[in-house]
């Protein structure tokens, strides 16, 4: 039975989902759930995803919802000898690895997602930008990628000397930013260049960048 | 061994946050005061351990980590005996989704809520209401759904209590306190008020209710 995902193809966390299925060569069916047509917020999905959000999975009958909780489960249950995730019993790398996954939660996550929600979303639904507001989370962003910029230039990744989830979480919203808000967030900062570089190269990546 | 040492002020949610799962693993800490209203957590000997420059940190016997919901885990970790991190993986999968439940859900809508009170509190900075009104009324909307689960399973997780719903009691009790009374006890939500009722009823919060304080021994 395939993993299945509940999802809508450009979403930011359904391609989070399905780049870590590509990373441990899981193969998926991608169910569409289109949020234009609001398919998010119809009963039936909301059996699946109580708070009306993409994606939702349903691997052999086991379903659960939030992107990188499923990013997780991913790799226990399919990631034998992957590294994404560090092995429990070394509780320090572990601990490193949690203090880099709420790192990118508290303070990557929400501005780079009302950025993008500024400066690509708005404009796509001919709403006007927030001006204030894009200067205050630029500003906001700016500051937390200057840290970045230093933790990366004492180590190789955001957790340690390892590339882990943690650092591909970041994806979704660093290409966006990148690519379609055409933001410069990383040429200034050798060392954030140097890990974006590397993590948005990998083959995973480039299979769902524009959709998963 | 050095006792684990935690850096912060008594009355941050983020600091409460973290010595909840010292308590309940009942882990001796040393509680080091950083002076907030003194910027002391802008300072460079600061930012070295904490280059976001927020509270808390721990320093355990020399490893320095931050953010509290990391910290939690750590501790956790470190003492399995106190089971606050289901092992069996589809309920460690489970856990995982309410530990990002809590955060997507809860933590998102309710910090904007907290910074203002803190921006009035600290700096004398009035907000505008209507943006604060709409979030309450997001996390209110957020808090229907939390009945929905809660009315099917004892906790965020599943039926067991896990690092999850330990992770919203601060800022829970914060809200209900400072912010709008009845948001966690409201009779039209009765599960919610259950499970926030026992929450705060585990020895874990009532040992620091008036703030939070070292523990050498339990």
């Amino acid at each position: 039975m395939p993993f299945k995902i509940y999802g809508f193809p450009p979403s930011t966390c359904t391609r989070r989902v399905a780049l870590v299925c590509k990373e441990l060569n899981v193969p998926y069916e991608l169910i569409p759930v289109s949020i234009p047509k609001g398919e998010h917020k119809a009963p039936e999905y909301l059996k699946r995803q109580p708070f009306g959000v993409v994606p939702a999975i349903d691997d052999d009958g086991f379903t659960m919802f939030e992107s990188r909780p499923v990013a997780r489960y991913l790799v226990a249950k399919y990631g034998k000898g992957s590294t994404l995730v560090p092995d429990p019993k070394d509780i320090i790398a572990t601990a490193k690895f949690e203090q880099a996954v709420s790192v990118e939660n508290n303070h990557f996550d929400e501005p780079a997602g009302e950025l993008f929600l500024q400066l690509v979303i708005k404009p796509m639904r001919g709403l006007p930008k927030d001006e204030e507001r894009v200067k205050t989370l630029l500003a906001t962003l700016n500051s937390k990628l200057d840290v970045y910029e230093m933790v990366l230039a004492k180590q190789p990744y955001l957790g340690g000397d390892i590339l882990t989830l943690a650092d591909l979480f970041h994806l979704p919203w660093l290409y966006g930013l990148t690519e379609k808000a055409k933001l410069d967030l990383v040429t200034s900062r050798p060392n954030v260049a140097r890990w974006y570089q590397e993590i948005s190269s990998r083959p995973a990546w480039q299979a769902v960048k524009d959709g998963a | 061994m050095a006792i684990l040492k935690l850096y912060g002020w008594p009355e941050s949610t983020a600091t409460w946050r973290v010595a909840i799962v010292l308590h309940e693993a009942k882990v001796p800490f040393e509680f080091v005061n950083v002076n907030i209203l003194n910027a002391d957590y802008k300072t460079p000997e600061y930012l070295e351990k904490q280059p976001f420059g927020q509270i808390p940190y721990i320093d355990d016997d020399g490893f320095i980590l931050f953010e509290s919901r990391a910290i939690g885990r750590y501790i956790a970790a470190e003492h399995p005996e106190s089971k606050l991190i289901p092992t069996d993986p589809k309920k460690h999968a489970l856990f995982e989704q309410a530990a990002s439940i809590e955060f997507a859900n809860f933590d998102f809508n309710a910090d904007p809520l907290i910074k203002a009170l803190a921006r009035k509190r600290f700096l004398g900075q009035d907000s505008d209401q209507a943006p604060l009104d709409a979030k309450m009324e997001t996390l209110e909307g957020r808090l229907d759904v939390y009945e929905k689960i809660l009315a099917k399973q004892r906790y965020i997780a599943g039926d067991e209590i896990t690092l999850a719903d330990l992770f919203h009691l601060p800022r829970a009790q914060f809200i209900e306190t400072y912010i709008k009374s009845g948001v966690m006890t409201s009779s039209s939500r009765p599960h919610v008020a259950r499970w926030y009722d026992e929450l705060l009823s585990r020895p874990s919060w009532k040992a620091f209710e008036g703030g939070v304080k070292g523990i050498l021994e339990y």
